[in-house]
Parts: C-alpha cells; sequence; structure tokens
C-alpha cells in the first residue's frame, strides 16, 4: 500500500512539475521515453490515456475476453478439461487485452515474452512433449489383451478424413482443409501438430475448436450413441480382458513404434514420443524419468501450450469467417468420428461369435479425447446396466484413437508438405 | 507425394488422398492387431522351447547323474557331508567371549519406597 501510494505521490509530482512551473520544465524531461508534444497535465494524461486498452479496445476484443471467461466458467462450474480450458480461458483473455501497435507485448509482435513461448507451438514443439508424458501415463494394457479394438481407434479416423472433404467444400484451400481435418481425431496436441506444418496462420483456430470439443465431450457424444445403439446391444457384457504379460508390455512401445514410424515418418515427433514414453514407463527401470514425464513435464508445457493458444486468439485475427467455418466443420468432424466408431463396432459384431461379441457402445472411444470418451462410454454403459462396467475395454479404442490421429496426421502432412 | 495446391479444386486428387489416407490409417492399427495378436502365441513358442530344452536338458542330467553316481566314491560322500556338517555347526553368532556384570547407575527414585507408603503410621 505504501509503495502504491509513493508511486502515485510521484507521478502526480512528475505531471504537476510542467504547471508548477508554467511549462518551463516537463515531466518528458525527467521521464525521456514520454514524446515532448503537449505540455501540460492534460495533455499528458490524454498521452497515458492513448496507451491504456480502454482507448484500443474493439468490439472484438470484449468478445473474445467474454469467450476467455466462458471457458473459465466451463471448467470451474462443469470441470470440462479444468487443465487445459483454464489456461486456454487466461490465454484468451491475456491475448485480447488491447494494446497499440508495436507496443511489444503481443503475441504476434516479434521479440515479445509471449511471441518466444509461442514459438513452441508454431514450431510444434510442445505438441510432442504432451505426448511423451501421455505415452508415460497410458495403460496399453487393455488394447494389448484385446488387439482387435485397435479398429475401432482406425474406423473413427473417419472424421478426420470426412472433415477434409469437408473444409475444401467450403472452400477452404487444401493445406487448410488438411490442417482443420485433423480437429476430427480429437486430440488436440495433433491438431497443433499438424496444423503448425500445414496452416500456420489457423492454428489459434483449430487449437480452440479442438479443445473446446473435446471438453464437449460429454455433451456432444451421448446422444449420438442414444441415436445409433439399441437398449439391447448396450446390455452386451464384453469378456474381460486377460492378463498381459511385462514382456509385452514392453515389446509394444517398440514394436508400435516401429511399425506407426514406418508407414507414417511425418509423424514420428508425435508417435516417437509418445512411444518413447511408454517404453520410460514399461521398461521399469526408467521410473524417475516416467515420473517427470507424466507429471512435471507434461504440466509444464500444457500450461505453455493452453496459455499460448490462447493468447493467439487475439480478436483481430481470430474473428474472422474462417474461424466459425472451423468451428462448424469441428462440430461436424466429432459427430461423424463418433458415428464410424459406433457403426464400426456394430459391423465387427456382424463377424463375431455370440460369446466374443463387443459392446458397440466403446465404438464411441475410438475418437481419441483420452480419456473423456472412454469415461463418456463408461456412463452411458452404466446407465442401462449398472453393473457392465466397460471403461477398461473402452480405453482399448480410445488410445488406438491416439495412435490412429496421428498416423492420420502424418499421412495428411506427407501428403500435403 | 506432393499436392501441388491450386485455384481450382482438384476433386480426383481429394477423394485419393481421403481414400488412400484412411486405407494407411487402418493398415497401420490392422498390422498392430495382427503382431500383439500372435504375440502371446510368438512368447509362448519361446517358453515352450525353453520348457523343452529344459526337460532335455534335465533328462540328460538325469542319465549322466546315473552314470556318475557309480563313480562318486564313499570318501568323496564322506568329505562332502563333513564339510556341510562343519559350515552348519559354524553358523553362530559371534560374541565377544567377556563375561562381566555391568553395573548401572540410576537416578533416586522414591516411586517405590516404603517410607512414603501409605501404611506408614506417624504415631
Amino acid at each position: 500500500m505504501k509503495k502504491l501510494l509513493t508511486v502515485i505521490v510521484v507521478l502526480g509530482i512528475l505531471y504537476l512539475i510542467p504547471t508548477l512551473l508554467g511549462g518551463e520544465l516537463m515531466a518528458q524531461d525527467l521521464v525521456p521515453n514520454i514524446p515532448k508534444e503537449g505540455g501540460d497535465l492534460t495533455e499528458g494524461l490524454l498521452h497515458f490515456w492513448e496507451y491504456t486498452g480502454f482507448a484500443n479496445a474493439t468490439f472484438g476484443n470484449f468478445i473474445m475476453i467474454a469467450v476467455g471467461l466462458f471457458f473459465i466458467f466451463l471448467a470451474i462450474r462443469f470441470h470440462y478439461e479444468p487443465l487445459l480450458l483454464i489456461p486456454i480461458g487466461t490465454g484468451i483473455l491475456l491475448g485480447n487485452i488491447p494494446f497499440p501497435a508495436g507496443a511489444g507485448v503481443g503475441i504476434y509482435e516479434s521479440g515479445s515474452v509471449l511471441n518466444y513461448l509461442y514459438f513452441g507451438v508454431t514450431q510444434g514443439i510442445y505438441p510432442p512433449l504432451i505426448f511423451l508424458g501421455i505415452g508415460a501415463m497410458t495403460d496399453f494394457s487393455s488394447l494389448i489383451s484385446n488387439p482387435r479394438l485397435m479398429l475401432l481407434g482406425a474406423a473413427a479416423q473417419i472424421g478426420v478424413f470426412g472433415t477434409f472433404i469437408g473444409a475444401i467444400a467450403l472452400g477452404f484451400e487444401v493445406h487448410e482443409a488438411g490442417a482443420i481435418s485433423i480437429i476430427g481425431g480429437a486430440d488436440g496436441p495433433t491438431a497443433i501438430f499438424a496444423s503448425a506444418k500445414l496452416a500456420p496462420q489457423l492454428i489459434g483456430s483449430i487449437a480452440i475448436a479442438a479443445y473446446s470439443y473435446m471438453a464437449l465431450v460429454p455433451v456432444i457424444q451421448p446422444p449420438i450413441m442414444k441415436l445409433l445403439i439399441t437398449k439391447k446391444e448396450r446390455l452386451i457384457r464384453m469378456k474381460p480382458p486377460r492378463a498381459v504379460s511385462k514382456t509385452e508390455k514392453i515389446l509394444f512401445p517398440i514394436i508400435g513404434m516401429l511399425l506407426t514410424t514406418f508407414i507414417s515418418p511425418s509423424a514420428i515427433p508425435l508417435l516417437g514420443m509418445l512411444f518413447f514414453g511408454n517404453l520410460l514407463k514399461e521398461s521399469g527401470v526408467t521410473d524417475r524419468l516416467a515420473d517427470t514425464a507424466r507429471t512435471k513435464m507434461i504440466d509444464i508445457v500444457t500450461i505453455l501450450l493452453g496459455v499460448t493458444v490462447g493468447a493467439s486468439t487475439q480478436a483481430s485475427v481470430f474473428l474472422t469467417g474462417s474461424s466459425i467455418k472451423i468451428f462448424a466443420l469441428g462440430a461436424v468432424s466429432f459427430i461423424i468420428a463418433t458415428a464410424g466408431g459406433l457403426l464400426f463396432a456394430k459391423i465387427m459384431n456382424l463377424f463375431l461369435s455370440e460369446k466374443n461379441k463387443i459392446n458397440p457402445l466403446i465404438g464411441a472411444a475410438g475418437v481419441s479425447a483420452v480419456p473423456d470418451s472412454a469415461r463418456v462410454v463408461q456412463q452411458e454403459g452404466i446407465k442401462s446396466d449398472p453393473s457392465n462396467h466397460l471403461l477398461m475395454h473402452a480405453m482399448a479404442p480410445n488410445v488406438s484413437g491416439v495412435i490412429g490421429s496421428a498416423v492420420a496426421a502424418g499421412i495428411m502432412i506427407s501428403f500435403l508438405m | 507425394m506432393e499436392y501441388a495446391s491450386t485455384s481450382a479444386t482438384d476433386w480426383s486428387q481429394i477423394w485419393i488422398i481421403t481414400g488412400v489416407g484412411y486405407t494407411v490409417v487402418f493398415l497401420a492399427l490392422l498390422l498392430l492387431m495382427f503382431v500383439f495378436k500372435k504375440m502371446p502365441q510368438i512368447l509362448n513358442l519361446g517358453i515352450g522351447k525353453k520348457i523343452k530344452e529344459v526337460r532335455e536338458k534335465s533328462r540328460s542330467k538325469e542319465n549322466g547323474n546315473a552314470e556318475e553316481e557309480r563313480y562318486l566314491s564313499g570318501e568323496i560322500s564322506a568329505a562332502i557331508a563333513t564339510a556341510l556338517h562343519l559350515y552348519f555347526k559354524e553358523q553362530h553368532d559371534e560374541e565377544s567371549g567377556v563375561i562381566t556384570i555391568k553395573r548401572v547407575a540410576r537416578t533416586y527414585s522414591p516411586w517405590s519406597s516404603k517410607i512414603y507408603g501409605v501404611n506408614n503410621n506417624p504415631r
């Protein structure tokens, strides 16, 4: 409080100097960066006013600030992906505080702090680090015990390719369409990685759309499940997964890494880091590294990624017709991906014996969005039969969705770059 | 394959990208699925081989031991038995061998002193 008072008094004296001395000595003479024109208190205050956010605010800034506040509200009130929405929401607020051009504080102004942090997004550095953490915290046992569920993760990638066609139809340039399509993979880091390579100018819109819809998975998926899956199908009980040996768990990241990156080398940063993180976890001899990757490191990167992606949504860049189209495409892509997974599960059931049938609800978990979509499947399954727990089964297509979306992103990049 | 960006959308190329891309995603996961479907069998095969080898070895050892036992003299057996006996007999805690009565100094405490007993009659 004392400091504040001191600052106010000093500022007051500085601005009163010209008035008291009849304009002979001005505040600018003491503080060199203040321009010389305007010698009285009013001029100084006006100049100060011009530097404030209020003078530079546009209607768009207020809209975006409202969006940022809404994200924070969603995270706190409804617990929708709070670890992502709080940093992104705060980033939106920071990115939309108006400032005069050339002040060196904006995320798009070279040399600013936010611009340096944004480098990790534009160069695709943060997403692989996030994948490293995801790998170190993911248990692939359910997938290894029932490998055929991997196909559900592949089937849900129809969201990616459906969105690609939709984006082209809406008039996006082919590289932009490729970047937008990865929203259908329901995987934020992958979407950011792909857009950094294919359409850097759309990173903000794509990331916000991807994370928004990922947060809204509990709202988007249940109606589609109800629409496509019958009551009888929802009651299907699946065989409990078999125990997986340690050798299999260690072999999975090694074989997975080699196979998928040979097929889609453009996804090496993502898939390589994902499987590397999992190897750290499963090897059993690098607990310290795995622990760091899945806790502190992923937390730090999530903070940086969230804030910078949020800050990149400056109203002047973000509030465009393209962003609205991207949001619309994002919603459609999530619906297509969910429906794709569900319908493929139903098709698979046609070829499976009675005792090996799968509950088609788990197809919805093929849309990556780990672990929210698996949680939604569990909740929907319990609604039909409170003793039918599908979470473990749903985790298999869920993690294969992560692999599938990274492979799809790699394919898009290699086709379009 | 490099996609040449053109102003007019080449829909045939878009459909090719879509079709090939989706197929490749499927193939990648299909391949992974087959590998891990076969993995238990491959690992069991390895284990099976090992089990067979161990069984064969134990059989051959049994045969070999039988032959060797013919040549194991009673003196050798007695030497081994004595060595083992001595070894297990020596399994004992090491002690200093010094036996003393250690005097323990305690501070005076009158908690059980009879002079403060309730039965003491002041008369």
